[in-house]
């Protein structure tokens, strides 16, 4: 019993260590986040995408009231659009892994705007990233709204929401909507992977194979992208308090007081 | 950066082909590519493109730049099917003592997935390089895409190339300041970079936003009105997609 125990565990030992080792020997840089092009078989891409239309159509709703109330809210959305293009495409180094890798983004504009118009801005950096950088698909477009726009946004918004009602303190709690938004991307993502490249295999195993190999950029990912998200309130919140109060990030009271 | 404008050819023929139609057409060809059950005709597509963009004159290191983040996601998915995924073992390995085998099916269906994916991303790679940006955008508001998505990713685009060069100035100054030696001094930089660039988004579209009310701007953006489909162009585009179903159907 205890020396198949063992073999058990051996074997469990060597699956984790070659499927993370996949990782380092296939290339210098990770870009774990987005599902490409081809990657998702028709039927699954076609899926993905239903279920992350309600969340972009329920977006646009939103967009629309508030861009009636505030002429300047569509020209603030686009450029946070592009602020979230930008940051989803910086290689950040991941010492544990040797690559580097790049950030969902997403948590932030959640943070800002709510998640529900996150998922509008995260779909068009998407389709731009697809387009113009082959960086994500349009077949998989679905799929990544679905894990970046809709589960990373809305995991990162309300993570805060629930910090900040318990009074943590704000940049503590933006540190953890950005780590929580990056694991629950990257959990999605190894999901709608695990689902599409199946085949007749079972489900389970090769979803875990999948979050074993990316846990060595994931996991320190998912830090990064909590440093990066409370790096960005906190400056938000020593220069320009009024923008976070004008956003509801932060109460009338709260602006001047410590992070 | 030059990933989008340096290589594209304003003046090539396929540029200048409707936005409409090439659109339709690589989304036909893509839903082909995927459904399809082999590796030839994701292959063939693959090659097509790749000459496509050799006329176009896009040089060969750009497009595998392009392909190489799609490559590096299906190696990974290939190497997980043939390893754990499948019945029939080609061979087994071992390695401390236990064994690790390659499985025939499972290699099989990484390479159909590894074919999807190049096929699928050479199409994409080819539509990026013929389009102007300006033009999808004009082929999406005539597919019904809502106003409001389009507007802002008008928004996004005219703002993110000037995005990527603050990303690219404020990171070089942090670095030459050593603000990325040691882990805890890089955690707290990129937060800085990140907030920087959002505090630049915010001041920046309250300035778009002032410019373009002073230029009459009351909440909508004037869109491309797309001419008639040109006769040719529909002409050639079903051509291509009747001759990329017969090869499909084979």
């Amino acid at each position: 019993m205890s020396a198949g125990n063992s073999k058990f565990k051996m074997k469990k030992a060597i699956s984790v260590l070659s499927t993370s080792g996949l990782i380092h020997l296939a290339s210098s840089e990770a870009w774990a986040m987005h599902i490409s092009e081809g990657i998702l078989p028709f039927n699954w891409a076609v899926l993905w995408f239903i279920i992350a239309v309600p969340f972009i159509a329920y977006g646009m709703k939103r967009l629309k009231e508030l861009s009636k109330a505030d002429i300047s809210f569509k020209p603030l959305i686009g450029l946070l659009a592009a602020v979230v293009f930008v940051i989803s495409l910086m290689p950040i180094p991941v010492p544990t892994a040797g690559t580097c890798s790049h950030p969902g983004g997403t948590a932030i504009p959640a943070i800002l705007v709510g998640p529900s118009i996150s998922v509008v801005i995260t779909a068009v950096a998407l389709l731009i990233q697809a387009l113009f950088f082959a960086h994500g698909g349009l077949s998989t477009w679905g799929a990544d709204i679905v894990s970046m726009g809709v589960v990373g946004a809305f995991a990162g918004a309300g993570i805060f929401k629930i910090l900040r009602r318990l009074n943590v303190r704000l940049a503590i709690s933006a540190f953890c909507a950005g780590l929580v938004s990056d694991w629950a991307i990257y959990m999605t993502t190894s999901v709608e992977l695990a689902a599409g490249i199946k085949g007749d295999a079972p489900f389970l195993p090769l979803f875990t194979k999948i979050l074993i190999a990316f846990v060595p950029t994931q996991l320190p990912l998912g830090i990064v992208e909590g440093a990066m998200t409370a790096g960005m309130v906190s400056l938000l919140f020593k220069r320009r308090a009024d923008l976070l109060m004008k956003l509801g990030v932060i109460k009338p009271e709260h602006a001047g007081g410590t992070i | 950066m030059q990933l989008f404008s340096e290589h594209f050819k304003e003046e090539h023929p396929l540029t200048r082909v409707d936005a409409r139609v090439k659109l339709i057409v690589v989304l036909s060809l893509l839903v082909m590519v995927l459904s399809y059950k082999g590796i030839v005709f994701p292959l063939l597509i693959a090659a097509a493109s790749f000459f496509v963009c050799l006329w176009m004159k896009i040089p060969p290191r750009v497009m595998f730049l392009r392909i190489s983040q799609p490559l590096f996601i299906a190696m990974v998915v290939l190497l997980l099917k043939f390893f754990f995924s499948g019945e029939e073992i080609m061979f087994s390995v071992n390695v401390l003592g236990m064994e690790i085998a390659g499985h025939r099916d499972g290699l099989i269906e990484g390479i159909r997935i590894t074919g999807r994916v190049i096929g699928g991303v050479s199409l994409l790679i080819m539509l990026g390089f013929a389009t102007p940006f300006i033009e999808f955008v004009a082929a999406l508001s005539w597919l019904r895409i809502p106003r409001q998505f389009i507007e802002i990713m008008m928004f996004a685009y005219r703002y993110l190339f000037m995005f990527l060069d603050d990303a690219t100035t404020i990171y070089s100054a942090q670095k030459n300041r050593l603000g990325y030696a040691g882990i805890r001094k890089g955690l707290t930089s990129f937060g800085v970079l990140t907030g920087s660039l959002v505090l630049r988004g915010f001041e920046q579209s309250q300035k778009t936003a002032d410019a373009m009310i002073q230029r009459g701007y009351t909440g909508d953006m004037p869109l491309l009105k797309g001419e008639p489909v040109k006769a040719v162009d529909l002409a050639v585009a079903t051509l291509v997609v009747i001759v990329g179903g017969a090869v499909w159907m084979i």
